[in-house]
């Protein structure tokens, strides 16, 4: 758990604000989708930021879905409390994380995460960076759910 | 040139905005536009904008500062007015509700929680407590190939983490809800179970943070409470 005392001081310090900020991706939806709306006003076109609306937890009833809890399960080692031998956990794991995991956790998240870096360590070269890493995210991601569709 | 609006305030606000800068490359100046007797923050853009770290963060530094000295509106990133006659005729249009805001909010600041969950530490509970899916698991790693039996396995397991987490989530807001004013709630993004804002204030601040540790320790392990705040009252303007 991080408590954030002052919610002001990480991202105020160095004056210019952004410096340190931690914390600023856990409240980025606040930000972004909250706020006094002044509807008259006209809201600038923001690139990325739709990526970050749809990143909801979607845990979609699938084959897929099923068949992640029951590998992941079967890789549980009850005895010990650690997980299965080494090696087999590996290679599940590996097989895991490009399929069904990869697929449930969402192309988004990925993309919401490479999002995040630039966020919290990024200096603005990175930002460009990570900009066209979440625009392939996001093409990535649409190809995904033709796929599941 | 367009304005890039931050904040709405009383007139009455002291405006401490030396040392802080705006949004964009390089950084705008900040100043104000005054109607009566409500005052917004803005400073002028060239209305390109991308939702960079500096610019949130400068967006968010504006608010902090000003939440610092008093009550803050704070505006949703990204809006902008075609000039300052447009922000001023803003402030007139709402006064009242505007006003009436502020003085609601007096006091009060944000706070957001998000929790989320190791998954191999639920599922082994899960596993442990639950006698049919551990047959089940204990069949599929005994070599029944039956192709059944995985799809069988992640859908009760699949109900069971939903309803642990449903209710744990339905645990935390009851535990902070009462030394909320307001609270909202909204879908979990990522591996998160839990995504809430509370409104506080000051009276209640030190039982809301108390309640939160409390509620962090009855979670338990494999749990990951995370508390931001004080915040500006994004969610409940």
């Amino acid at each position: 758990m991080t408590v954030v005392p002052q919610g002001g001081d990480s991202l105020a310090r160095g004056g210019g604000g952004g410096g340190g900020t931690g914390g600023l991706y856990d409240i980025l939806e606040l930000i972004l989708d909250r706020g006094l709306v002044i509807d008259v006003f006209v809201r600038v076109s923001l690139v990325g930021i739709e990526i970050l609306k749809i990143d909801a937890r979607v845990v979609v009833a699938s084959v897929d879905t099923y068949l992640r809890f029951a590998e992941a399960c079967n890789r549980l080692d009850l005895e010990t409390g650690r997980k299965a031998p080494s090696k087999l956990t590996d290679v599940v794991g590996e097989v895991t994380e490009g399929g069904a995991h990869g697929k449930s956790k969402g192309a988004l998240t990925g993309a919401v995460e490479a999002f995040t870096e630039s966020l919290q360590h990024g200096s603005d070269d990175r930002e460009e960076e990570q900009e066209s890493a979440v625009r392939r995210e996001r093409a990535s991601h649409r190809s995904a759910r033709r796929r599941e569709e | 040139m367009a304005v890039y609006v931050y904040s709405v305030v009383a007139a009455d606000h002291p405006l401490r905005l030396n040392g802080l800068d705006g949004v964009g490359n390089p950084p705008s100046k900040l100043r104000t536009v005054r109607d009566g007797d409500l005052v917004a923050v803005v400073s002028d853009t060239s209305g390109e904008l991308r939702p960079k770290r500096r610019d949130l963060g400068a967006h968010q530094a504006v608010q902090e500062r000003l939440m610092a000295d008093g009550t803050v509106l704070p505006l949703q990133f990204g809006l902008t007015a075609p000039d300052d006659d447009a922000v001023r005729e803003a402030l007139a249009a709402r006064n009242e509700e505007y006003t009436r805001r502020l003085a609601d909010l007096e006091g009060c600041a944000e706070y957001h929680i998000k929790a989320s969950q190791e998954e191999a530490a639920l599922l082994r509970r899960i596993l442990l407590e639950s006698d049919d899916a551990r047959a089940l698991n204990d069949r599929i790693i005994g070599g029944d190939r039956d192709p059944e039996l995985p799809l069988a396995l992640g859908e009760m397991i699949m109900r069971e983490v939903q309803r642990r987490q449903d209710a744990m989530a339905a645990a935390a807001v009851d535990a902070l809800s009462p030394f909320a004013r307001e609270v909202r709630g909204s879908p979990p993004t990522g591996q998160d179970f839990l995504n809430a804002s509370f409104l506080v204030g000051q009276d209640d601040e030190e039982r809301f943070l108390s309640a939160e540790k409390g509620l962090s320790a009855d979670l338990g392990e494999g749990v990951d409470l995370r508390l931001r705040g004080p915040l500006p009252p994004y969610s409940f303007v």
